[in-house]
């Protein structure tokens, strides 16, 4: 039995890498190890069998002239404008109205919450049903009350865009409401009393103490709803498919196609590498004008 | 103190490399005797055909076991590929899509099986599909083509003649009105046609039956007739939207078989699923029949001509990994797959087996499927094209084609708009590549 301080030091480090190791391992292996083949597949002609022959900037140079990879760009992007201030502003007002003293509010809560745990599959579904044109209750409610001709969501290249920002946005508000919530916590009460002492009103209240004071979590929200956003694929699968026509392919799907459908997954890396450098610009410059505020 | 931390830190780590799906192990491909071979299928318990073809081959070679391995259908590729990449794929695989097997045949994943064709002779219908350079790469098992199903008693109802032979695509659609009209004055909610929702319904036709038509020439002109007698019958109301189709989640099953539409053209895969949900409850009790697709001229029609429809084999391949000494056992399956008891056995549970001319009559003996001379006529006689050409440039080609039946279909883009971007998308995105 060794007591030296040395001797106690690696059996530290020992012990701390045990506790490590077996997520760490498993990260490594099965995520750090593919992200870091990706950057090399990039520039192959890689089909899965082997045949990962070096062909330089030719997937970029390709990617330049194919139509579909932008109408995925534009439509991505679409999708992100759209969808973060929207999620953003409703999660954080139903944050607002639920943190008060209302009767009932873990239920009011629950629900707000539930969409984000439901099967994704099922709710899409659901949604599809609600807006089918012909016989969806959606254009249904629109009819009765004098819209002589309701969008075809899913079915309009037009609106099916719009359709999917409402059920994501539907879906992510309850999970960003519980951080907002977790937030609004943290406010100190004294703040909103000296408020109220100086005679602000209830917006003035909001815009000089509860938005200021929520700055970390309005950060840690639009980052994760930038991600989100950009990443979207299993909603557009499993509601419209990224039709009809192109109007709601999305870049993760088009990932997707090039690679398990169509097999060149040499091509379907160079798109990762684009969606992971535009991924990774937004939310440099997110830090940065978050750091330049907080200074 | 310090062994036993080396000791938690040693189980830790092989704990942790057998998690990640490191441990060591073997990498030939299944099936642990030389009599034994491994078969691939999917949803064993609903598709029995891979059960058939294994006991049947038992059976007459009772030396030998072949073992099912299950995929999931709708993932069948993907995990096929993967398990084929990674050296624990069967010894024999399906070649369930002609779409993916370029993919299998040009990532040399499929063994030369010239041998085992050139035994078949011309009894196989699809073998030429699997041909690349002169040598053959899978042997067809059972070959689908597509025929109208129609259902008698709407027909009767809506006061229409059933289709016989002699129907052209203009035929097709005005029978559809008429019956969409009949059956509204006779009270039923039944429409004239059902049009499935996959892009085949149309591209599928259009591809076999238009003169010159050529999937990689990038010239799509030949889609314009179908799509616009497509969207026309949207219009009319005699066939359900794309949009209504899609958002609601229709099943071809349940609108043919709970009598929702008068007539549809399907695949003769869907013989056995109509047979068997009659059977289940899952579908209406009615009579029904199947006719030749429809012809893009009069030219095809008629029971002296031969009509022309689409279609694709289903295939077997060996898998290269196969140990040495079964590869010719693999073959012999191969053989008895595509002979005429298989093709007796399969019909026998409503498949359409490659070898069709061995099948017509045990197919026509089971109980429940229509025995009129249309009917049969259907069956056994059509010039099958395949849906697609076997080909590199197949699979974006087809997604490119998707993109403009959506488009079309749901009122977004008129037919020629779309044509003229899906053309040039094709020589930008794929052909010029």
């Amino acid at each position: 039995m060794t007591t030296t301080p040395a001797g106690r030091r690696t059996r530290n480090t020992l012990l701390g890498w045990s506790f490590l190791l077996p997520n760490l391992l498993g990260f490594a292996l099965l995520t750090m190890v593919p992200v870091a083949l990706l950057f090399y597949y990039a520039f192959t002609t890689w089909d899965i069998f082997g045949g990962a022959e070096w062909t330089g900037l030719d997937n970029a140079r390709q990617l330049m002239h194919d139509a579909g990879f932008w109408a995925a760009v534009q439509n991505t992007l679409y999708y992100t404008v759209f969808h973060i201030p929207l999620t953003l502003v409703v999660s954080l007002g139903l944050a607002l109205l639920l943190n008060k003293r209302l009767r009932a509010v873990a239920f009011f809560r629950t629900v707000a919450f539930f969409p984000y745990i439901a099967s994704i599959v099922a709710v899409a579904q659901v949604w599809n049903m609600l807006f089918s044109p012909g016989y969806g209750p959606i254009n249904a409610v629109l009819r009765a009350v004098g819209v002589d001709h309701p969008p075809g969501w899913t079915t309009s290249a037009d609106w099916s865009m719009p359709a999917v920002i409402l059920v994501g946005t539907w879906r992510e508000m309850g999970y960003f409401m519980l951080i907002f919530l977790a937030g609004l916590q943290t406010v100190p009460g004294e703040l909103y009393e000296a408020a109220r002492v100086d005679g602000a009103n209830a917006w003035q209240r909001l815009w000089a103490v509860t938005l200021p004071c929520l700055r970390p979590t309005t950060f840690f929200v639009v980052v994760m709803l930038t991600v989100n956003s950009f990443k979207i694929l299993d909603l557009i699968l499993v509601m419209t498919n990224g039709g009809p026509g192109q109007s709601t392919l999305v870049l993760a799907q088009y990932i997707y196609r090039k690679g398990f459908e169509e097999n060149q997954f040499g091509y379907a890396s160079a798109v990762s590498v684009v969606l992971f450098l535009l991924c990774f610009l937004v939310t440099v410059v997110q830090f940065v004008v978050n750091r330049r505020r907080e200074a | 103190m310090k062994r036993r931390t080396f000791a938690v830190l040693g189980a830790v780590t092989a704990l942790s490399l057998a998690l990640t799906g490191c441990s060591s192990g073997d990498g030939e491909s299944g099936g642990d005797g030389k009599n034994t071979l491994t078969l691939a299928g999917w949803s064993l318990a609903t598709t029995p055909e891979f059960k058939v073809l294994a006991d049947g081959f038992h059976t007459a070679n009772p030396d030998i076991t072949v073992e099912l391995k299950e995929y999931d259908p709708k993932n069948y590729d993907t995990q096929m590929i993967a398990d084929l990449a990674a050296g624990k794929a069967p010894d024999v695989y399906v070649q369930k899509t002609l779409k993916n097997f370029y993919t299998y045949q040009n990532g040399k994943q499929l063994l030369d099986v010239s041998d085992v064709a050139s035994g078949l002779g011309s009894t196989a219908n699809g073998l030429p599909f699997y041909q690349v350079d002169g040598k053959t790469f899978a042997v067809p098992y059972r070959q689908d083509s597509w025929v109208i199903y129609y259902n008698k008693a709407l027909f009767d109802q809506a006061k229409v003649k059933y289709p016989d032979a002699s129907w052209t695509w203009d035929d097709y659609a005005a029978a559809g009105k008429k019956l969409t009209a009949g059956l509204k004055t006779a009270g039923s909610k039944a429409l004239g046609i059902y049009q499935h929702t996959w892009q085949s319904t149309l591209q599928g036709f259009a591809l076999a039956q238009s003169p010159g038509a050529d999937l990689n020439s990038g010239n799509f002109g030949y889609l314009k007739p179908y799509y616009t007698r497509a969207v026309d019958l949207q219009k009319a109301g005699a066939q359900v939207q794309l949009g209504d189709a899609t958002t609601n989640s229709l099943t071809y099953q349940a609108q043919f078989g709970k009598q929702q539409a008068a007539m549809m053209t399907m695949g003769t895969w869907y013989i056995a699923t109509l047979l068997s949900q009659q059977k289940s409850g899952d579908a209406d009790k009615f009579e029904w029949g199947i006719a030749p697709a429809p012809q893009a001229d009069k030219s095809t029609t008629g029971t002296s001509a031969t009509p022309v429809t689409f279609g694709d084999p289903t295939g077997m391949g060996i898998n290269p990994k196969i140990s040495k000494d079964k590869v010719d056992t693999a073959k012999k399956f191969l053989a008895y797959v595509a002979s005429a008891d298989a093709a007796k056995a399969l019909a026998g549970i409503g498949i359409t087996p490659a070898n069709t001319d061995a099948a017509a009559d045990a197919i026509f003996a089971v109980p429940g499927v229509p025995t009129d001379e249309v009917s049969k006529f259907a069956f056994t006689k059509h010039d099958t094209k395949p849906e697609n050409p076997v080909g590199k440039y197949t699979a974006p080609l087809q997604n490119i084609l998707n993109d403009l039946h959506t488009a079309v279909l749901s009122g977004t883009k008129d037919i020629d708009t779309a044509i003229t971007e899906a053309q040039d998308r094709a020589k930008n995105e794929v052909l010029n590549k």
